[in-house]
Formats: C-alpha cells, sequence, structure tokens
C-alpha cells in the first residue's frame, strides 16, 4: 500500500461520489420541476374556483343553452327565459323561490372615465331579501338596494379601491351608467371574486326600463338542500315540457353550484395535467439516468459481487442490494428535489404576485403533493433499478470473479 | 492536424458504439426531451404560419370596427353599429368599402333535432369583400344573393356526417330556424375550427327577418382600406372621426376600431407565449439529459484513464484528449437529437391528424428545415458544453499516474 495507489482509490471513489451526485442532480431537477408547476398549478385553481364557491348549496341555477364563452349567461342564446317559466319553477315541490336574474352590461362613467362593466338586477318585494342571502350581498360602506331606489346603485368592492376609475368611488357620489345618473348607496364587502367584485347592481324594475332585456338565470333557492337533486328533476321535467323539447335535446341547463365547480375544476385540471406531462418527461429522463449509473455500478463492482456470490450471497441479496441503492439515489434526488420546488413554488408565486399585482398567483404545495413526490422518486429509483441490479443477482460467481476491469 | 481529427472522430464513434448500453441510454435521454420540444415547436411554428397566412390572404387592406361589451360581436345587444355609423364611414377619406355584419345565436332544427350555433348576416352588396375576409369560399351550391330571404349557406361541418347533425346535408335540403323553414343553397369550404365550420349563413335582410329587434345593430363591421392607404393610419382617423360623429369624448367611445393584421398580431404573440412557456418546460428534460451526458463522460474518463495514459505516454497534446472526449459527448447529443427530430415529425404528424379529425384543421404542426437544423444543432451544442468539465479532467491527467491506474 503506498501514497500513490491511496491517491488513486480516493480519486475513484471521489468519481463515483462524483456519479450519484449527478444522478441524483437529474432526479431533483426533475422533482423540483413538477412539485413547483403542480403547486403553482393547484394554487391558481383553488383560487379560481374559490372565485364561485361562495354560492350557497341550496341553489340551483336555470339558465337556456347557448353557444358556451361566449360572453355572460344568458348572452349567446337563442330561445331565452321567460318570467312565466320562473313562476312556474317557483311551484315546483320543495322550491322556496325562484328568482328571475337580469345581466346586461353598461358603461359606467365616473371620474371622467368610461369602463364597460357587468350590471346585474336585484329583485323587489319580498324576493330581495332572498336574493341578498343567496349571494351574500353585505354592504361595507352605505346600505343595500331597497324598493324605489330608482336612481340608486350598489356598487362591488372593487370600486372602493382606485382601480375601477383611477380614483375610488364613494357612497353619496354619482355615478352614470349609460347616460342616467346614480348615486351611489353602497359598497359592498369584499367577495374575493373578481365578477361580483366589479360588478354593479340595480333593482329590476330600473334595468327593466334601461335594457330590452330577456331573463339570463333563474335562480332557484331549494327549502331543503338535500333535496336538490330531485327539485333539479322535476325542474328539468318541468321545462322540457314548457319548452317542448325531449329527453337528450334540452335547450337549457340546469345546474347546482356543486355541477359547475365541478366542470370548471376538471378543464382547469386538464390543462395542469398537461402541463404536469411535459414536466413529467423530465423524470423520466432522471430516472434513465440511475439505470445508467446503475449499470455501471454493475459493471465496476463485478468482481465485489463475485466475491459475495463466493462466499454465499443468495440472488435475491444481490437483488436487493442494487436495487434499494437505486430506490435510494431516486429518494435522496426526489428529497432536495422537493426542497428546491418548494421554494420555486412560493418564491415564483410571490414574485407573479408583486410582478403582475394580482392576488390570484397562489402557490400550494400539499402534504399529499410532498409525500407523493417522494414515493413516486424512490418508485422511479427502483424502477430504474430493477434491470441492472436483475443483471447484478444473475452473474456467474466465477465470471465475474475472473472478470478484470 | 485533419488526419488527427479524423482519427479522433473515428476513435470517439468507436467508443460510443463500444459502450452500446450506456451510449444507448445517454442516447435515449436525449432523445425524449428532444421529441418533446421538437413537438411543441412544429405546433408553435405551425400555428403562427397559419396566422401568417390568413394575414396575407384576408389582406393588410381590412380593418374591423367592434361595439364594446362583454362576450362574442354581436350577441350583446347593450352597444352596436348601426347603419347611419357605416354610412358615415363610408364616406370617410380612404375607406373603400363597409359592411355590418350581425351575428346570433340561433336555433338549428333538422329532422327534429336542434342545435344551437351562430348565424351571420352578410350585407350580399358587399358580398366578395365579405367572403374574402372571413376566407370563406364555396364548396358546393351557390352563395346567397339579393333576395335570398329563407335561403342559407351553411358551414363546412355541416355537410359531414354525423357531426353536426346525424345525416350529412347536401344543397336543397330544409332546415328550421327560429321556427322559419330555410333551405340549403350552398356550403362553405373548411375554415378549420369546430365553431366557423358550425356557422350559418344568410342575407341581412333576412336577418332582420329572423331577428327584428336587431335591425340596425350590427355587432361589428369590417372595412376596406383604398389601395395605397396604411390601414393603422385609418383605423385611428376612423376612430377620431366617428367619435366625433357620435358625439363621445375620448376614452368614452363605445366602439373600436383594429386592422385585421392587430387582430391577427395580438391573437400570434398569445400563442407564441404559451407554446414558449411549454417549450421552456420541456427544456427541463433537456437540462437532466445534459447531467446524463456528463455523467457518462465522466465515467469514459475514469474507464479509460489508463487508455488516455498511453495515448499522453505516445505524445498526444492535452487538447487532442479534450477535442476527443469533447467530440464524443457531442456525438451522444447529435445521436439523441436525430432520433428525437423523427420522433418528434412523428409524434406531431399523429397530434396533427388527431386535431384535424376533431375539426381543427387549422391546428396542424410545420417542419421548416430551420427547425430540424436548430434541433440537431442544439443537441449537438448540449453534448459539447455536456463533456466539456469531463474531457477537461481527461486532458489534464498526468501520464504516468494514468499509465498506473487499474
Amino acid at each position: 500500500m503506498n501514497k500513490d495507489s491511496i491517491l488513486f482509490a480516493l480519486n475513484s471513489l471521489r468519481a463515483r461520489k462524483l456519479r450519484s451526485w449527478l444522478t441524483m442532480l437529474g432526479i431533483f431537477i426533475g422533482i423540483a420541476a413538477v412539485v413547483a408547476l403542480i403547486g403553482l398549478g393547484e394554487g391558481l385553481r383553488t383560487t379560481v374556483v374559490s372565485q364561485f364557491g361562495f354560492l350557497g348549496s341550496d341553489i340551483l341555477s336555470v339558465q337556456a343553452s347557448g353557444i358556451d364563452f361566449a360572453g355572460p349567461p344568458g348572452q349567446a342564446v337563442s330561445n331565452p327565459l321567460t318570467t312565466e317559466l320562473g313562476d312556474k319553477i317557483e311551484r315546483v315541490r320543495g322550491v322556496e323561490a325562484a328568482i328571475d336574474r337580469y345581466i346586461e352590461t353598461g358603461a359606467l362613467e365616473f371620474n371622467d372615465q368610461q369602463h364597460i362593466n357587468v350590471i346585474t338586477s336585484v329583485p323587489e318585494g319580498e324576493q330581495r331579501k332572498i336574493f341578498q342571502e343567496m349571494l351574500n350581498l353585505k354592504a361595507k360602506t352605505g346600505r343595500l338596494l331597497e324598493d324605489h331606489d330608482d336612481r340608486r346603485i350598489l356598487l362591488g368592492h372593487d370600486y372602493s379601491d382606485d382601480d375601477v376609475f383611477a380614483k375610488p368611488v364613494e357612497e353619496g357620489n354619482r355615478i352614470v351608467v349609460n347616460d342616467r345618473e346614480f348615486e351611489v348607496v353602497g359598497i359592498l364587502e369584499k367577495k374575493g371574486s373578481f365578477i361580483y367584485d366589479h360588478s354593479a347592481f340595480i333593482n329590476e324594475d330600473v334595468l327593466l326600463d334601461m335594457f330590452d332585456s330577456n331573463v339570463d338565470i333563474i335562480a332557484v333557492k331549494v327549502k331543503d338542500a338535500t333535496d336538490i337533486d330531485d327539485v333539479t328533476l322535476e325542474i328539468e321535467q318541468l321545462l322540457r315540457k314548457e319548452r317542448d323539447v325531449k329527453e337528450g335535446e334540452e335547450d337549457f341547463r340546469v345546474d347546482s353550484p356543486k355541477g359547475l365547480l365541478e366542470s370548471l375544476n376538471s378543464t382547469l385540471f386538464t390543462v395542469q395535467l398537461f402541463v404536469s406531462i411535459i414536466a413529467a418527461i423530465s423524470l423520466l429522463v432522471g430516472g434513465i439516468g440511475i439505470t445508467n449509473t446503475m449499470y455501471t455500478a454493475v459493471l465496476e463492482r463485478t468482481r465485489e459481487i463475485g466475491i459475495m456470490k463466493s462466499v454465499g450471497a443468495k440472488k435475491s441479496t444481490i437483488f436487493t442490494l442494487f436495487f434499494v441503492e437505486a430506490g435510494l439515489l431516486g429518494m435522496v434526488g426526489g428529497l432536495i428535489g422537493i426542497l428546491l420546488g418548494l421554494i420555486m413554488a412560493y418564491g415564483l408565486a410571490g414574485v407573479g404576485r408583486a410582478v403582475l399585482g394580482s392576488e390570484l398567483i397562489q402557490a400550494d404545495v400539499s402534504i399529499f403533493l410532498i409525500i407523493g413526490s417522494l414515493a413516486f422518486s424512490f418508485f422511479l429509483g427502483t424502477v430504474a433499478g430493477v434491470l441492472p441490479a436483475f443483471q447484478a443477482s444473475r452473474l456467474q460467481p466465477v465470471d465475474a470473479l475472473r472478470e478484470r476491469k | 492536424m485533419s488526419t488527427v481529427n479524423l482519427g479522433a472522430l473515428l476513435y470517439a464513434l468507436r467508443n460510443v458504439l463500444h459502450r452500446k448500453m450506456r451510449s444507448g441510454l445517454t442516447i435515449v435521454s436525449v432523445f425524449i426531451g428532444v421529441t418533446a420540444i421538437f413537438t411543441l415547436l412544429s405546433f408553435g411554428i405551425g400555428i403562427q404560419s397559419y396566422v401568417e397566412q390568413i394575414a396575407e390572404e384576408a389582406g393588410a387592406d381590412k380593418l374591423f370596427i367592434q361595439a364594446k361589451g362583454i362576450g362574442a360581436p354581436g350577441t350583446d345587444a347593450t352597444f352596436f353599429v348601426s347603419n347611419e355609423d357605416i354610412d358615415f364611414i363610408e364616406d370617410i377619406n380612404g375607406v373603400s368599402e363597409v359592411a355590418g355584419m350581425y351575428l346570433k345565436a340561433a336555433e338549428i332544427e333538422f329532422k327534429d333535432k336542434k342545435r344551437i350555433n351562430f348565424i351571420v348576416g352578410i350585407d350580399v352588396d358587399n358580398l366578395d369583400f365579405i367572403e374574402e375576409a372571413m376566407l370563406v369560399e364555396i364548396l358546393k351550391g351557390r352563395s346567397l344573393k339579393k333576395g335570398d330571404t329563407d335561403k342559407a349557406v351553411l358551414g363546412y361541418n355541416y355537410q359531414i356526417e354525423n357531426k353536426i347533425f346525424a345525416r350529412a346535408l347536401d344543397v336543397g335540403d330544409k332546415i328550421i330556424i327560429n321556427d322559419a323553414p330555410v333551405e340549403i343553397v350552398g356550403f362553405y369550404d373548411e375554415i378549420g375550427n369546430p365553431s366557423d365550420d358550425a356557422n350559418i349563413y344568410v342575407t341581412n335582410d333576412m336577418m332582420e327577418q329572423l331577428y327584428p329587434d336587431i335591425k340596425n345593430r350590427f355587432g361589428h363591421a369590417i372595412m376596406r382600406a383604398d389601395k395605397g392607404v396604411d390601414a393603422n393610419e385609418l383605423a385611428d382617423r376612423i376612430q377620431e372621426k366617428l367619435r366625433k360623429f357620435k358625439n363621445q369624448e375620448e376614452g368614452k367611445e363605445d366602439f373600436f376600431v383594429q386592422t385585421f393584421s392587430d387582430v391577427l398580431a395580438t391573437f400570434g404573440s398569445i400563442i407564441l407565449v404559451i407554446n414558449g412557456v411549454l417549450v421552456l418546460i420541456a427544456l427541463v428534460s433537456v437540462a437532466v439529459a445534459s447531467v446524463n451526458i456528463m455523467n457518462t463522460m465522466y465515467t469514459a474518463v475514469l474507464e479509460r484513464t489508463k487508455e488516455i495514459g498511453v495515448m499522453k505516454a505516445i505524445g498526444a497534446q492535452n487538447k487532442e484528449i479534450l477535442f476527443i472526449f469533447v467530440f464524443e459527448s457531442g456525438l451522444l447529443g447529435l445521436i439523441g437529437g436525430a432520433v428525437g427530430v423523427v420522433f418528434g415529425m412523428i409524434n406531431a404528424s399523429i397530434g396533427g391528424a388527431i386535431a384535424a379529425s376533431a375539426g381543427f384543421a387549422s391546428l396542424q404542426p410545420a417542419f421548416p428545415v430551420v427547425l430540424i437544423v436548430g434541433c440537431l444543432l442544439f443537441a449537438f451544442l448540449l453534448g459539447v458544453v455536456a463533456g466539456l468539465l469531463p474531457a477537461r479532467q481527461a486532458s489534464q491527467l498526468k501520464p504516468v499516474e494514468a499509465l498506473r491506474y487499474e
């Protein structure tokens, strides 16, 4: 044993350490990318979905079918709903109230600026209270609308910031909607929904006087939330009869908030899945790196394996040895990757919020994602190690011992 | 030098072939990433060139005027373009043609089956211009003409079986639009997306008959600039003149004027950004592949330490050793890239076929030479860069120590 040979041994060890690190680097780049992307996607999905999530579980919405994605509800439809239909729905068993909703777009003018936004009707009389409960409308300043508020308007929370009209709108201010002047009666509490926080509310009769409008949505409140599926079926049956359409040919839709959320969720999920798959390609590449490293390790340690076998190591022992080594490579890489991914997800979300000024950009790395990634990286390592470990376990002791590197 | 290099090339090639398993796996890891990137880019380029083609065919002389509002043009009844506006625009210097367009969601019935699709009103006095602007051509039958108040031209998808209706419609068939019987006189050729290919086209007179309350309330109008007139300059001029004509203050207009090129450029840049983000994500896998290459090369250097010692002992210079390993590494990248390009082409073609069968005939990949050569070059450079450190290590080995290495 001279100094040089020790040096060489150290050198080769260092080389092997380098190889292990590089292999893990491949895994952790991939895991970091996947964790960061899924985390950001989840956060975005949660916030987008929460925009609609405030609707109660005892509410149904009835709409005429139209062309999707062509604008706000009720816009691109051919056979609109009618007030008579609303009255009939109200008489369906289990229905507490059916409220006709009119949604229009109007040009709002204030502070010498004009913005096109959604104007929503608020029904009169008894239905007013139900409607306000339904949408959970609460005034932050001022009050909600009352009957005979002919020249008064209620505004969503965002108007009280300076981001709509460059100057906050306050209770008592005058605002012009399609050439008609209104007094701001109150500003609503923040809902966290872009659509509602940007909406303006006026009384139904005022809206109908200003716009030539059809019923866009009939909002139905059921008496007992547990009956909601039965009530949905009954309303569907009623509408089929009233609108003279066959089952499967409906020109209307009855949605529960749950159903709407589900469809929105699944759309967003598809996008997220696509992006994640592209990111996951890097994991596949990382896995190939592990396979490669393990084949090399088997090759290098052929003599070692021969010795182990000749002193009685079983095939399964040798297999487990290499199999676990590969799994460890994966898992340690995964661990570092998760840490890096967490930093990236929250860091990017923070940067995104600061740059774009949108609260929508959030990261949400769940414990499930962390554990899942860790398990997956271990799994990836073991799968990648199966073939090399198998090869190692099948070596003949005599051949292996004779092997000269 | 050139003979040395040729020798080095052969040596590198032999080594790559010799360590079949390891080289193979390394190449696989490169080709997976290159396949993904090639596929994504070919679609990005395909869509870009489609947009450019539309811009070219529709011409740089077209403009839009659209009423403000939320949603598709014409579906929001609060704001509209009126006949007076159109007459006014027609008299503006530099405007050659103007056509008001109606757009509504209509219920179309055929053999008791109902569908809801867009119905487009066409000003038959400007038929050629409108067809040119909408990039539609008659496939079967004839175009609309004056006096067609119970006739319609249908989008491409109607004459395909099981696309919109179970039966393929033909010229002469009768359909019902909002309870009024209508005869089909023709079909337009494929536009390439399911929404436009499901449109129904009728004359403006018929639109007003079907929907009396939209009369004189156009959702948008299309215009053509006179020859030699700059469309962007004209757009600004129309915006200002119409604003004054309608007595609206600046910034409070209830309409906006845009050139076709602007609209397409906006669309194109959105596509570019989405494509760019996806390619960036796919680049992660290439980064991992480069780590794999580096690993393979470090191993190769280690295994061939003695060989390097021999080469050095008989006079090989540091830079020659460096070249040998860098080239070997680049070769790994290049082969991976070549396989990746081939698989990327197959992949993208399959994707394009799926898109076409789903009605998105406009969503097709493109394989320009630049893309192919670019991907190959990129993969080669990736290998070279990944091989630099291992090659440097190899080149700096001391001959005596390397020779002694077991």
